[in-house]
């Protein structure tokens, strides 16, 4: 049962827990389609441009079905991304509000609703991290005004709430905030580049507890990968499962 | 050479006792939440007013004190709620306590001494003790520590649990042995806060639900129900007002301070001293679970703890700040 040997660092991205957030549009769900070997598990429609391996998700139920199959093995997937956490959230607590037959988390007094979502959230997202496959999160960015010790000032964070937001950033080995940055083109006119943001800031939640990513890497899936230094190819074979929407079907 | 004293604090060395884990975040590490805790800040806007208070006896002073403070009132739901509550607060103080059976010595006065071991009466090489002690009076030959409380229930189990208050009793230790004042006991000035909320009203598409509703239920099928109007300023002052008429809105307890006490906090002390450099010569410094939602609200570290340690949640939620903040000199209020 205990360890005879320490855990090596994880190497591969296919081992990694990420969080991927950003504006609408500015290519989070193609970033992620790179990946390799990836399923999504579409909380919301938006894949329709894209060719993909994807699950729709309509409910809690769904996801746990979905989650099922993963963890059987029995397919060629390896990261799962759920497109939107958000979504996936919401669904969680529309589980938990049918199962205590409520129509709002604060019915159950004493924030036990919020506490009972949280938790079978967490729990289901743990389980997913310890699965061998790799984790992406993809969730929308918002501004919010932090009152903090010295004063006033708007941040960009994951559209999550509060305490879910804690408990991703909590398990994610990356939090990748998809930006754009204002740059100078070869004519001298102003461009917008995007990027993507690695590193925490006073106006941003971002991190990087691999410590191997640079602070801004462009929005592409080939230089990320690069930058992180993995071994494998980019453009791996996708994979060709017998039932790709299966794991959507009850 | 030798390593400069560490300043410790009667908060550090209770945050110790209580969870070693998150002593270790706050004063080894020097993490701070990015979030402002509300409580805190009005705690410390009502010290702000009580020290101008006792130092001046104007109550002017006071309130303007509080409008510059909480010039965000007008945008900011929070300081809004808080420059009322603190308004009304200490108008009525001002009132019940308009005239003192105390002479004041001192007010925001701070301390610094070493920490003895009780056995040998040597100072400790690694640490020293400092603090702040709102206020020191006087009553005829004795003096007192004046500590300002603010709760949000001033019952009996409040009042009882005073005695175990291991902050005082190092305050009154080390003003005796700092600065020479002998220290009979403290005299607890607990001001509580009221729980009343301004009536925001409700909207004209909320009223014509409640109307409807009421309709409904009526057999006549009509309703005399007229639209909640918010509360103005005034009207929820006055009704504060009223509330902090109540005398038990306000309490003083003065306890007296035995040398016994003053023998437990110095073994007490040393121990603690010899335990912190246990824990950082090993570093380990356990969590105590127990102490995780302490006051029914989860530690300023709970998200670190939840997360193993994952340094996203401490770099985007934390930062990092001198430990003892409340050390610092107070800005010239008065």
């Amino acid at each position: 049962m205990l360890p005879t040997a320490k855990t090596p660092p994880k190497t591969g991205l296919s081992d990694l827990t990420v969080l991927v957030y950003g504006q609408t549009k500015i290519g989070k769900t193609t970033l992620c389609s790179q990946a390799e070997g990836a399923l999504f598990l579409a909380t919301e429609p938006g894949l329709n441009a894209l060719d993909v391996f994807q699950a729709p998700i309509l409910s809690w139920d769904d996801l746990l079905i979905a989650c099922a199959e993963i963890v059987e093995g029995k397919h060629p997937f390896k990261t799962v991304i759920i497109d939107t956490i958000d979504n996936a959230y919401k669904f969680c607590t529309d589980y938990i509000l049918k199962k205590f037959k409520i129509e709002h988390e604060s019915d159950l007094g004493y924030g036990k609703g919020y506490a009972i979502v949280n938790n079978e959230f967490q729990r289901v997202l743990t389980k997913l991290a310890f699965l061998p496959y790799g984790l992406f999160l993809i969730s929308h960015a918002k501004e919010v005004e932090m009152d903090s010790r010295t004063g006033k000032y708007v941040r960009v964070v994951p559209t999550l709430p509060d305490k879910a937001r804690k408990i991703v950033l909590g398990m994610a080995d990356m939090v990748l905030f998809c930006d754009l940055e204002p740059t100078t083109g070869e004519d001298g006119s102003q461009i917008l580049r995007r990027v993507i943001r690695t590193k925490p800031s006073l106006y941003h939640e971002a991190g990087d507890r691999t410590g191997r990513l640079p602070e801004t890497i462009d929005l592409d899936f080939a230089k990320f990968y690069e930058a992180y230094g993995a071994a494998p190819a980019v453009n791996n074979p996708k994979p060709a499962p017998t039932k790709p929407a299966a794991a959507a079907t009850k | 050479m030798s390593t400069p004293l560490m300043t410790s604090t009667y908060s550090m060395w209770s945050l110790f006792r209580n969870c070693r884990k998150a002593c270790e975040y706050r004063y080894v590490t020097g993490l701070v939440s990015l979030q402002k805790d509300p409580n805190l800040s009005f705690g410390s806007l009502i010290h702000e007013c009580l020290l101008i208070w006792h130092g001046t006896r104007d109550l002017a002073q006071v309130l303007d004190h509080l409008e510059r403070s909480c010039a965000a009132r007008v945008s900011d739901d929070g300081v809004r709620r808080d420059w009322h509550l603190a308004r009304a607060m200490m108008t009525a103080y001002a009132t019940r306590y308009s005239r003192e059976d105390f002479y004041i010595i001192a007010l925001e006065k701070t301390f610094e001494g070493p920490i003895v071991n009780p056995k040998t009466g040597a100072a400790s090489r690694s640490f020293l003790l400092a603090g702040k002690v709102d206020g020191i009076v006087r009553i005829g030959d004795s003096n007192y520590i004046l500590e300002h409380k603010t709760a949000a229930q001033i019952d009996a189990d409040y009042l009882e649990r005073l005695w175990t208050d291991f902050q005082i009793t190092i305050y009154a230790y080390y003003v005796e042995q700092t600065l020479g004042i002998p220290i009979t006991g403290v005299i607890y000035n607990v001001l509580a806060k009221a729980r009343l909320q301004q009536s925001r009203g409700e909207t004209e598409d909320e009223y014509q639900t409640r109307r409807s509703e009421l309709i409904a239920k009526s057999k006549s099928g009509t309703s005399t129900a007229k639209r909640k109007m918010p509360e103005s300023d005034e009207e929820f002052q006055a009704r504060l007002a009223e509330k902090y008429a109540d005398p038990e809105m306000f309490h003083r307890e003065t306890l007296y301070l035995s040398r016994e006490r003053f023998d437990i906090l110095r073994e007490e002390l040393w121990q603690l001293t010899q335990e912190f450099l246990r824990a950082r010569n090993h570093k380990v410094f356990y969590q105590n679970t127990s102490f995780c939602f302490h006051h029914n609200r989860p530690c300023a570290y709970f998200a670190i703890c939840r997360s193993n340690g994952n340094p996203n949640v401490i770099d985007n939620f934390f930062e990092i700040a001198a430990p003892h903040e409340e050390l610092r000199e107070a800005e010239p209020a008065f």
